[in-house]
């Protein structure tokens, strides 16, 4: 990482124990206690029942790369180009999508199987930071 | 309808404030009419332009009988002319004025990091993954397209070099000098599968759009273009769930009731002016607004035969958020769009962006309507 600071994410009052979960090493969703479906990013309705009950449930925090972009240009600081970003269809439920930094010295590519990878970040001070990264499936 | 444009600029050296009063000004005395008799407006912006409560107050205007300033980008720009055209329709208001004004390279890009990010709550999924600027959101979907139906760079490529040929036909566009394959496949990535060339320019201009009643129309300076069709909606984010195939865009649902309402299929439309902030965003709506099937739109574009933006695009002519994709349609229609005026248009489409980072897009169908 390069000497400026990057930008960390900023949770909301429906995120927060998500970020917090992350932190903690843990890849959690919310599910409906309802009907059962999953939902990310948080927040407070099932958009298939209505309903306003979930559960943080563990997910097995694997899937597949749909898409994956290389940066080039240093849009934001903290980065050092290129890097990779992969957006993966996770296995609960494909039509979740999530971004998250890539961890392989190999590119990734579409169709590829994941898993998830705790990528801890560096912050100068307050909280240690988690983000979402990804990396080829062991099985 | 009237429209009026300031330059296409790199540095406007102005407000957005004072740009939006020059488009607005302009486009009155391209109706035939006094800034007076206004009495609607409606914009959109993110956080990039001045509200609209501060132009209508600059324009003198104490008493707006319809009032729109939408947050969204260029999924927005088709919108406000739709409900412009809908608060006409229904005696609201007599002359609304539609505009978007912009420094978008001088003051505020986008995606810029200079400025706290717009009040989207999603950016807390984005920026801390290095993963916020519409090129990296578009080569979300370019990669996936490319996956899927095995586009290639040269597909995209040749959207790039039309338009650029286009833009070497209209004296407004800020690039005019044609490009071929080889510079388009040797031009610098920006963002992997997108290259420079894919990307658009970043403008500051403003374009304002008068709307009227149809009856007033045909009475003022030009050939009326009427407001045959107008759709919003029809789609998701990366961030709404629902949506694991980035390959076909909001436009997919809603162009269905955008034909429907103007009575028309994509066979009658004579000219397309094509939200195209990026390449594959052309290609996906070719395909999404029914011209093509889908994975075909790269060798639609080979073929040639369907003429779209004639005046370059945000690609090449210049940036204004979709706007100035109803203000090109709006001249083809009456026949005024000089060297490059696309031979016997009368029913032209134009979109705004097809729904891939707010979720929504917007379109419009504009028939050539007769003067009395």
């Amino acid at each position: 990482m390069s000497d400026v600071e990057r930008l960390i994410p900023y949770p909301d009052r429906d995120s927060v124990l998500w970020w917090a979960a992350l932190a903690r090493h843990e890849f959690v969703q919310q599910r409906c206690d309802d009907c059962g479906t999953w939902r990310w990013p948080p927040r407070a309705m099932c958009s298939g029942c209505g309903s306003f009950t979930w559960t943080w449930q563990p997910a097995a925090g694997r899937g597949t790369v749909i898409s994956c972009i290389r940066t080039h240009h240093a849009f934001l600081p903290g980065f050092e180009a290129p890097y990779f970003t992969v957006f993966v269809s996770i296995d609960e439920q494909a039509d979740i999508v999530m971004p998250g930094t890539w961890h392989h010295a190999d590119p990734p590519q579409v169709g590829l199987r994941v898993q998830v990878f705790f990528d801890d970040i560096d912050v100068r001070e307050g909280a240690p930071v988690t983000l979402v990264g990804w990396q080829p499936a062991d099985d | 309808m009237g429209v009026g444009y300031t330059d296409f600029m790199k540095n406007s050296g102005v407000s957005t404030l004072a740009l939006a009063l020059q488009a607005i000004h302009a486009a009155c005395d391209d109706a035939g009419i006094s800034f007076k008799q206004l009495d609607g407006v409606a914009t959109h912006r993110v956080g990039d332009s001045v509200q609209g409560a501060v132009v209508l107050n600059a324009l003198g205007m104490v008493d707006p009988k319809f009032y729109v300033d939408q947050f969204g980008g260029g999924s927005a720009s088709h919108t406000v002319v739709g409900q412009a055209a809908m608060a006409v329709a229904t005696g609201v208001a007599d002359y609304v004025v539609c505009w978007r004004a912009i420094n978008a390279r001088s003051e505020y890009r986008m995606g810029g990091t200079g400025r706290p990010p717009p009040d989207v709550v999603e950016f807390q999924y984005q920026t801390p993954y290095g993963y916020a600027t519409p090129p990296q959101q578009f080569a979300s979907m370019a990669s996936a397209y490319m996956a899927k139906y095995g586009a290639t760079r040269e597909d995209f490529g040749r959207v790039a070099i039309r338009q650029r040929d286009n833009a070497s036909r209209n004296e407004r566009a800020m690039m005019r000098t044609p490009i071929t394959m080889d510079d388009y496949l040797s031009s610098r990535w920006i963002v992997e599968p997108l290259c420079l060339f894919d990307c658009c320019l970043e403008t500051d201009a403003a374009i304002a759009v008068v709307v009227t009643s149809a009856e007033r129309a045909r009475d003022l300076k030009h050939t009326p273009v009427l407001v045959s069709g107008a759709a919003w909606g029809g789609g998701h984010t990366l961030y709404s769930n629902h949506r694991e195939d980035l390959t076909t865009s909001a436009a997919a649902a809603m162009s269905k009731r955008l034909y429907a309402m103007a009575g028309a299929g994509p066979e009658d439309i004579d000219v397309g002016c094509i939200y195209d902030a990026f390449t594959p965003l052309v290609l996906v709506q070719l395909e999404d607004y029914g011209f093509c099937a889908k994975g075909e739109a790269g060798a639609f574009v080979a073929e040639g035969t369907f003429p779209f933006n004639p005046h370059g695009g945000h690609l090449s002519a210049g940036y204004v958020h979709g706007i100035n994709h109803i203000a090109e349609a709006v001249e083809q229609l009456r026949g005024n769009a000089g060297a490059r005026q696309v031979a016997g248009a009368e029913v032209a489409l134009s979109t705004g962006q097809s729904g891939y980072v707010a979720g929504s897009s917007s379109a419009l169908i504009l028939r050539k309507g007769e003067q009395s």
